[in-house]
Formats: structure tokens, C-alpha cells, sequence
């Protein structure tokens, strides 16, 4: 009888002590997943009512319900798609150029030489100026008259360039100050995982006779790939929402060439008040956004397997 | 515990919270504001949002002068640069509790704010307040209806800008040309920009343009179109509230404003104010179609200037077939419908709007008055009374043509519709004729 309570009191015991332990994890989650909710979820949650609603600007509530008009008008309107191939070519210059850049930079300074810690500092410089001097300060660099650029390329015999007012060469210039800006960001990153390598494959290459152009694509690159495909990842999902640098440098011009689908959702709403629509491409930006990262993931893990 | 209870009597236990909550935030943050035009112990606090071009300038010059006459209330005025002042003006406007108390707005974008419910019917809900001496019918029309929407008056000018176009005699005599009348057409214009284009210290290289003026994309490059448009007798919408602008007219108004660049620096396809100002204050544009009120800093002060007002003529734009060019640009001053400061904010708006304000605001910071007995008055500066005469010459060019932005809650929508295309025409991405075709589409969906 005595064993029988025993073994009853014991049985409740990890049931109060589960249900303890339950509610203390939740004591201290609450408060994060409240403030999650508020700052993350009621924002998209917001977004997505206003995209199928007519928003009221006295009381900017959404009003009346209209269901997909908002992402009909902006599947048909053309300067959407346009927007949206603008961004294309911009994510697929720029992405493969501060990649590749990023880690052959990191490569290089990972070498042991003098001042190579005042180098990695300096690197910083480009990602703590603020977006707008950064446009700024390069719009007076490419200056057609007056810029530097300009000025030293005529040394070679090359130029004068109009930088910001031919659409090829302005699209080129987003991506140079975008490069200029978050190479560092890669090179930071690329650093340190190469850092990270096993040395000892690298001193049994060596023992083997592996040369400097083996050791880097037989076993550097190998090892550094499900790295660069996170760097990938990371690096992706900033520059998808880039719209500071164009608004800065080239408002968007000459005539709508740089003109990214983040600026367009930013002008629609902050200058034409389309409050509705631009959720509805926010929405919709978002969406593909998502499937395109969660393929860019999914490619980073078979990588992972690979090697 | 209980007696305690029993102790506090009727109150309950919240009302006792918010009273300490009350006295709490009294003391941590000072006496309540004050009613009316304020007192000593209790002086009016006003916040006004306006143009970072021309706020700090304000604060630093214009608050101290207004204090001189009212001396409790206290104005703090929030700089926001242009592209995001309208924005913010929204946002702030629909608020539950707005923060700013007097709104600087731009030319058309009143009937956007009046229409969100934001903002006050000066002439009925000030009348009581408003000094005898005001005079409303002293304003030129032009300026006056900047802030006229559906029969209500929003607000009073501030700063009464016009489109014109500023002139370095120095490049015309150089170039063997003659000093630019108002009565240059648009014909004789365009025939003498190539001899602008001219190479002034003979190094063997060209240094000196015939123009620069708005050529990027941005939502004031359409005013020179439309300056061009209005000056041949053009408007941009009928009496159907349908776009009028897709015509011949328009499309040569669009080539000529293209048609300019080949006479502006390298590069001008970007440029915009800043640049465009930069070039003619460095003395390399012979002539810039810009806001007058920057005359000051492009013809007075030398630290912002290589010129002189000697050399610097300003005047309306090259006139069309129907009318000279010109467009209106004022900010307003208008008052938050949900201000609990309404006559001290009135009395800020009348003060500055007054022919005494307006006096001091050209005299001393270069603003323009929109006051006839103002323009007519001399001013304390020489350089003053020509400026004068042009800004005169361009409310009655403006009023006569209806030179103005789209007035309407999606005016804004509109420009930037507008400067799209301008903007595609311009780079070469569309001709003037697709250009034109497709803002019309968007402009009449828009309007509907």
C-alpha cells in the first residue's frame, strides 16, 4: 500500500513538474513573442489587409474590402514589371561581383603581411556611412564636369563619361556604390570562414605537392561553398530591398532605368498616395521574395551535402 | 488594509493612480501648455513642419522677429527636406493626436491635406482673431490661390515663389547677344542658345552653356514642361476633368524642354535644383528657368555666389504664342484643424503674412511677398526692385495662364505621372509623342 502511494505520488509529480516547466519557458517567451507579434507580424498583417482594401487617408484605416483589384491594377501596370526587370539586372550584377569580390578580397588579405589590420578596418568605412552621403558623395565623384572619376579615367585616355545620365552607365553606377558599400560586409564574413579552414588539410595538401591554384579549387573553394552559399543567402535578401543608394544617386532616372521595385512601391506610395496598391506589390515582392529564398536555401543545403 | 480603503472614501483606486500618474507627468514635464497667445508663466508652444530648404532660416531669424511681437509664444520648426515633406505632412495630418500645429504646403498639394479634414477655414474660423488692419484683398490673386480649395481659403503665403528666368548678361555680351528681354520668345530663344555654348577664357575648350535647368527625374522637371506648355495657350486637363495635354502643344512644349539640353553641361540629364544652380552660380550657365526666391544666393551673397547682381537679370520665361512662361510655386502657411493653439498659430500666420512680416521676410532673409502694396513699396536693398518687378511680371503671367500644378487630392499622383514621362523623353527611353500618350492613359485613370 505504502509502495502503491509511493509509485501514485511520484506519477503525479512529473506531470506538476512538466506543467512547471511548461509555464516558466512560456513566462519568459511571452514578452519576445509579444513584441515579435507587434513589431513583424501586425506590420504584415496590416500590409496584407490594406492590399485588398481601400485605404482611407483621413483616418488611414483600410475601408472597403475589393478583394484582388489592388493586385490586378498592379499586375497590369507596366512600369510594375518594368520596376521588377530593373531589379533583376541590378541583383544580377551586383550579387555575383561583391561575392566574387568579397572572397578573392578575403583571400587575399587572409595572407600574412604588414598592415593588413589597418586594411580590415578601413574596409568597414563603406558600411557605416549612411546611404544617402554615400549617393551623394559618388554623385560628386562621377560628375561629368567636375568628378574625380572622370578626371583620373582621362589620364588613360578614357571618358569623359556621363555616368548618371546614360541609362546603361547609371545602372553600372548603382552597382559600383552598392559593391563599394557591402563588399566589406563579405569580405568580413568570407574572412573568417577562411580563417575557420582545417589546417591540417591544407599542410597535408602541401606535404603532397598541391600548388597555389590546386589547394584553391581542389580545397579552399570546396570547403568554403556551403559558406559563400549562405554569404549568398544573406547578401541577397539586403540587397533585394535596396532602394537608398538609387534614391541618393539617380532618383530612379534617367527616365525610370535604375528605377528598382523598391523605389517604385516607395514613390506610388509616399508621392502618389496609392497606399492600396503599393501593399499589393509589397505583398507581392514579399512572395517572391520568399520562394526565391527558399530555393537559394534549399540549393545551399545540397551544397552542404556535397561536401 | 480595509481602514486604509475605508480611508480614500469615494475614490477609487484608479482614479488615485491617474491623479499621481497626472501630477507626476506635470511636474516631470513642466506646466500645461497654455491657451490663447500665452503669458509669462504659461507661454504657447507651436510646432511647425516646413521645407529644410528655407526652415532653419525661419527658426533662426523669423521666430526671434515674431517673439519681438509675441513674446509667449514659443515655435519650433521641424525641417524636412522636400522629397519627404509631403509624407510626413500626411502621415502627421491623419494622426489621432497630430503633432505639428501650422503645415508650410506647397502649391498643390492643399487640396490633397484639406480633403483628410486637417486643415482650418482661415477666413470663418479665424475671424475673431484676425487684426482689422489685415487686408485680404492687398494679395495678388495668384499667390493667394495657392490655398483656395473648393471656395474655402487654407492658408496665407509665405513664400511666394515663381518659376522665371534668371539671366548671366555677362555670357549674353560675351556672346555677342543681346541682354534677354521679357519679350524673347521661345523661337528667338532656342536660335541663340548654340552661340551660348561658347568657349569664354579661349583654352580651346567650351566652359560655358546656354542652360541648366530641371532635366532629372523629379516631380518639379515637369513644371518647365509645363511652363513651355502653358506659355503656347496649353492646360493640362479640361473642363471634364480630363487631360488636355496630349496634343500638339504638349508634344512641342516636350521637344523644346528636350531640345534644351543639347545647350546644357555634360551631364545635365541629372541634373536638378542643387546642380542646375550650382552651374549658373559658378557663371557657366548663361540662363536657368529656377524658383526666383533663390535670387539672393545666386546674384547677392558672395559666399554662395560668383556673381553679381549687376550681371544676374531675372525675368519671366520666353514667351509662346499665347503668354510669357512662368509657374507658381508658393508655400502657404496653413493651421491643423485639430491644433488646440489655433490663435496663436493665426497669429503666426498673420504676422508673417502681414505687410510688415512680408517686409521683413525680403528684406532680411530674401523671401517674396505676394502683397501688392509690398511689391510696389521700395525695398531696403537695391537688388530687391528688379526682383520685384519680375516676381510682379509673373503673378500676372501665371494668373493669366493658369500657370500652376494640377489642383487636386491626386495632384501629386498626377506630377509624378508627369515626371515619368517628361523624364523618359528626356533620356531618350520614349519619344515626346509615347511619352505624352502614356501619361495621358494614366492621368485620365487617375482622375476618374
Amino acid at each position: 500500500m505504502a509502495i502503491l502511494r509511493a509509485t501514485q505520488g511520484s506519477a503525479r509529480h512529473p506531470r506538476i513538474e512538466r506543467l512547471a516547466d511548461f509555464a516558466s519557458r512560456w513566462a519568459f517567451m511571452t514578452p519576445a513573442s509579444v513584441i515579435l507579434l507587434a513589431m513583424l507580424a501586425y506590420p504584415i498583417i496590416y500590409t496584407i489587409e490594406i492590399s485588398f482594401s481601400e485605404l482611407d487617408l483621413s483616418t488611414f484605416t483600410a475601408t472597403n474590402w475589393v478583394g484582388w483589384d489592388n493586385y490586378a491594377e498592379v499586375l497590369q501596370d507596366e512600369r510594375f514589371w518594368a520596376s521588377l526587370k530593373v531589379t533583376g539586372i541590378y541583383l544580377g550584377l551586383a550579387l555575383p561581383l561583391q561575392m566574387v569580390l568579397g572572397f578573392a578580397i578575403a583571400y587575399l588579405v587572409n595572407v600574412e603581411w604588414t598592415g593588413r589590420g589597418v586594411i580590415r578596418a578601413l574596409f568597414l568605412i563603406p558600411m557605416v556611412v549612411a546611404p544617402v552621403v554615400a549617393g551623394g558623395v559618388w554623385r560628386m565623384l562621377l560628375d561629368p564636369l567636375y568628378g574625380l572619376t572622370n578626371y583620373a579615367l582621362g589620364f588613360v585616355g578614357l571618358g569623359p563619361y556621363d555616368w548618371l545620365g546614360n541609362p546603361t552607365l547609371a545602372m553600372m553606377t548603382i552597382v559600383i556604390i552598392d559593391t563599394w558599400r557591402w563588399t566589406p560586409f563579405i569580405v568580413l564574413i568570407a574572412t573568417a570562414a577562411i580563417l575557420a579552414l582545417p589546417r591540417d588539410i591544407f599542410e597535408a595538401a602541401e606535404i603532397d605537392g598541391a600548388n597555389w591554384w590546386t589547394t584553391l579549387w581542389s580545397i579552399t573553394l570546396p570547403l568554403l561553398l556551403p559558406m559563400i552559399a549562405a554569404t549568398f543567402v544573406v547578401r541577397w535578401l539586403g540587397a533585394v530591398k535596396m532602394f537608398d543608394i538609387a534614391l541618393a544617386s539617380t532618383n530612379g532616372g534617367p527616365g525610370a532605368s535604375t528605377q528598382v521595385i523598391n523605389l517604385f512601391i516607395y514613390e506610388e506610395a509616399f508621392h502618389s498616395l496609392k497606399f492600396a496598391e503599393s501593399a499589393a506589390m509589397a505583398v507581392l515582392v514579399l512572395i517572391a521574395t520568399m520562394v526565391l529564398t527558399a530555393l537559394f536555401l534549399r540549393g545551399s543545403r545540397m551544397l552542404e551535402e556535397m561536401h | 488594509m480595509q481602514q486604509n480603503r475605508r480611508g480614500l472614501g469615494p475614490l477609487s483606486r484608479r482614479t488615485v493612480l491617474i491623479a499621481g500618474a497626472s501630477v507626476i507627468a506635470t511636474r516631470a514635464f513642466g506646466a500645461p501648455d497654455a491657451k490663447g497667445l500665452g503669458t509669462a508663466e504659461q507661454p504657447v508652444k507651436l510646432r511647425m513642419i516646413a521645407d529644410a530648404a528655407y526652415a532653419n532660416a525661419w527658426q533662426a531669424g523669423m521666430v526671434p522677429e515674431f517673439n519681438k511681437t509675441y513674446p509667449y509664444i514659443n515655435v519650433t520648426i521641424d525641417p524636412v527636406p522636400y522629397a519627404e515633406l509631403l509624407a510626413k505632412i500626411m502621415l502627421d495630418a491623419t494622426a489621432v493626436e497630430p503633432v505639428y500645429d501650422i503645415i508650410v504646403a506647397d502649391d498643390p498639394w492643399v487640396p490633397q491635406i484639406a480633403q483628410t479634414g486637417a486643415l482650418l477655414d482661415l477666413r470663418k474660423e479665424t475671424a475673431a482673431w484676425t487684426a482689422k488692419d489685415y487686408d485680404w484683398d492687398d494679395f495678388n490673386a495668384a499667390p493667394l490661390a495657392a490655398t483656395e480649395w473648393k471656395g474655402i481659403q487654407y492658408g496665407v503665403p509665405f513664400r511666394s515663389n515663381m518659376l522665371l528666368m534668371f539671366v548671366n548678361k555677362t555670357l549674353y555680351k560675351k556672346a555677342g547677344l543681346p541682354v534677354p528681354t521679357a519679350a524673347l520668345t521661345w523661337d528667338e530663344y532656342l536660335a541663340q542658345a548654340p552661340k551660348l555654348v561658347q568657349d569664354t577664357n579661349g583654352d580651346g575648350t567650351v566652359d560655358a552653356w546656354a542652360i541648366d535647368t530641371y532635366f532629372k527625374r523629379d516631380q518639379l522637371t515637369p513644371t518647365i514642361w509645363q511652363a513651355i506648355f502653358n506659355s503656347y495657350g496649353g492646360q493640362l486637363i479640361d473642363a471634364n476633368n480630363k487631360p488636355a495635354f496630349n496634343d500638339e502643344i504638349g508634344v512641342k512644349a516636350l521637344k523644346i524642354h528636350v531640345e534644351l539640353l543639347k545647350y546644357a553641361p555634360p551631364g545635365s540629364v541629372s541634373h536638378g535644383y542643387s546642380e542646375a544652380l550650382s552651374s549658373f552660380r559658378q557663371g557657366q550657365a548663361a540662363t536657368s528657368f529656377m524658383w526666383g526666391s533663390v535670387y539672393r544666393n545666386s546674384a547677392v551673397d558672395p559666399k554662395t555666389t560668383k556673381l553679381t547682381p549687376e550681371e544676374v537679370g531675372i525675368q519671366v520665361m520666353p514667351v509662346g504664342s499665347a503668354h510669357a512662361g512662368a509657374h507658381r510655386g508658393i508655400a502657404s502657411g496653413t493651421i491643423q484643424s485639430k491644433s488646440a493653439h489655433k490663435e496663436a498659430a493665426w497669429a503666426l500666420l498673420q504676422w508673417f503674412s502681414s505687410r510688415e512680416g512680408e517686409r521683413w521676410h525680403s528684406n532680411t532673409l530674401g523671401g517674396f511677398p505676394a502683397r501688392k502694396s509690398t511689391l510696389t513699396s521700395k525695398p531696403d536693398s537695391d537688388w530687391l526692385v528688379p526682383v520685384f518687378a519680375a516676381l510682379q511680371q509673373g503673378y500676372d503671367t501665371a494668373e493669366a495662364g493658369k500657370m500652376w500644378r494640377l489642383r487636386h487630392p491626386k495632384s501629386d499622383a498626377v506630377q509624378q505621372v508627369l515626371a515619368d514621362a517628361v523624364a523618359a523623353a528626356i533620356s531618350g527611353q520614349a519619344t515626346p509623342e509615347a511619352a505624352l500618350q502614356t501619361a495621358s492613359t494614366r492621368v485620365e485613370k487617375i482622375l476618374k
